[in-house]
């Protein structure tokens, strides 16, 4: 699911070059990140047959190109999904109804405003609009400071650093050690 | 000819530019429909009747505000904050509407834009279900997919971005 406003022209090159034999989506209007609440990308929920989450949000690397930024083994990850493939519902990475309740939160009043002020931003940048989409889209990133999605879309779709005063080397460089990806 | 283009001519600056009325934009599931305001309206996003029908296909019905099977009554003794007559024109607050269904909305003042997300109770559906939230997006080729299509497999969704 690329999280793309710019839709196939940004997106469409790397599904190309990947030659996919699963499912390659594009979404514009970042409706997954909304529903499900994603702050970042990559990010991978398993949903069973009957269509229900069995893990959900968490980031997920297929390899270690990025971990030397992010700190993360791929490894782990990989072999836990082969195991749910293998195992299904009685897999030890399969989470029981109470893990599930316990992680899955209702989304925060800020939360819900950061999505709508995001949406408004998305639909003035397609209007031809851009300029009207930044206010709208710093009202997200401070509504929701710790999403990574509606920083680095709003930031790729302008000047960063004219028009936010910041761009994404140095708002990770702000992190001072704090992991980038939430690793639970 | 001439006399169709005249009347045309009329119909246009009546339409939605008369005295008292301007247009605004609202996105409603995503969909974005022109519609007529009251001039009363400052902060309030108040539209008339068949301009609810048509932006967000709600009804209003005598058990509430409808949609499909989905009602929501109006309080009892607010229903003036909802429901309005005036020119001989039936007026909905939008806005009254969506604070009462906690649905967050916000606008654009410069570009009268009013953009209306998605209802808390339908966010936070999947919580008590479990079920994924669907959705229906294209592949490269324009062709749809839904989740729901892939009921019977088991399903990675992965996201990633270009930026």
């Amino acid at each position: 699911m690329a999280q793309d406003t710019g839709g196939v022209k940004d997106a469409g090159r790397w599904i190309t070059a990947a030659k996919p034999d699963y499912t390659a989506l594009i979404d514009e209007k970042q409706i997954v990140t909304q529903r499900y609440g994603m702050v970042n990308v990559p990010t991978a929920v398993w949903i069973d047959e009957r269509g229900r989450i069995v893990r959900p949000n968490e980031v997920a690397f297929i390899d270690d190109r990025f971990k030397s930024f992010t700190k993360m083994e791929s490894a782990p990850y990989i072999e836990a999904i082969r195991d749910w493939v293998q195992n299904g519902s009685k897999s030890a990475f399969v989470l029981s109804e109470s893990e599930l309740k316990a992680r899955l939160k209702p989304q925060s009043d800020s939360r819900a405003r950061a999505d709508v002020e995001f949406a408004l931003g998305e639909y003035l940048y397609k209007s031809a609009k851009g300029a009207d989409a930044i206010p709208h889209f710093k009202e997200a990133q401070r509504l929701d400071p710790d999403n990574w999605n509606y920083k680095r879309q709003a930031w790729a779709l302008a000047d960063a650093d004219r028009d936010y005063g910041t761009n994404f080397r140095k708002e990770v460089e702000k992190l001072n050690g704090r992991p980038y990806y939430d690793s639970h | 000819m001439c006399k169709h283009f005249l009347v045309l001519m009329i119909v246009l600056t009546s339409g939605g530019f008369a005295a008292g009325q301007r247009t605004r934009t609202i996105v409603y599931d995503g969909i974005a429909t022109e519609v007529s305001v009251s001039a009363a309206a400052a902060n309030d996003l108040w539209i008339t009747t068949s301009d609810l029908m048509r932006a967000t296909r709600f009804a209003i019905k005598p058990q509430g505000i409808c949609r499909d099977e989905l009602c929501f009554p109006l309080p009892k003794n607010r229903k003036a904050e909802f429901l309005a007559r005036k020119d001989a024109t039936n007026w909905f607050n939008l806005t009254e509407f969506a604070r009462l269904i906690k649905q967050p909305y916000v606008v654009d003042q410069k570009n009268a834009v009013w953009y209306f997300g998605s209802p808390a109770a339908e966010q936070n559906r999947y919580l008590a279900s479990l079920e994924a939230p669907n959705f229906t997006l294209p592949d490269l080729n324009g062709k749809l997919h839904s989740l729901s299509d892939f009921r019977g497999k088991k399903v990675l969704l992965v996201t990633w971005a270009s930026w």
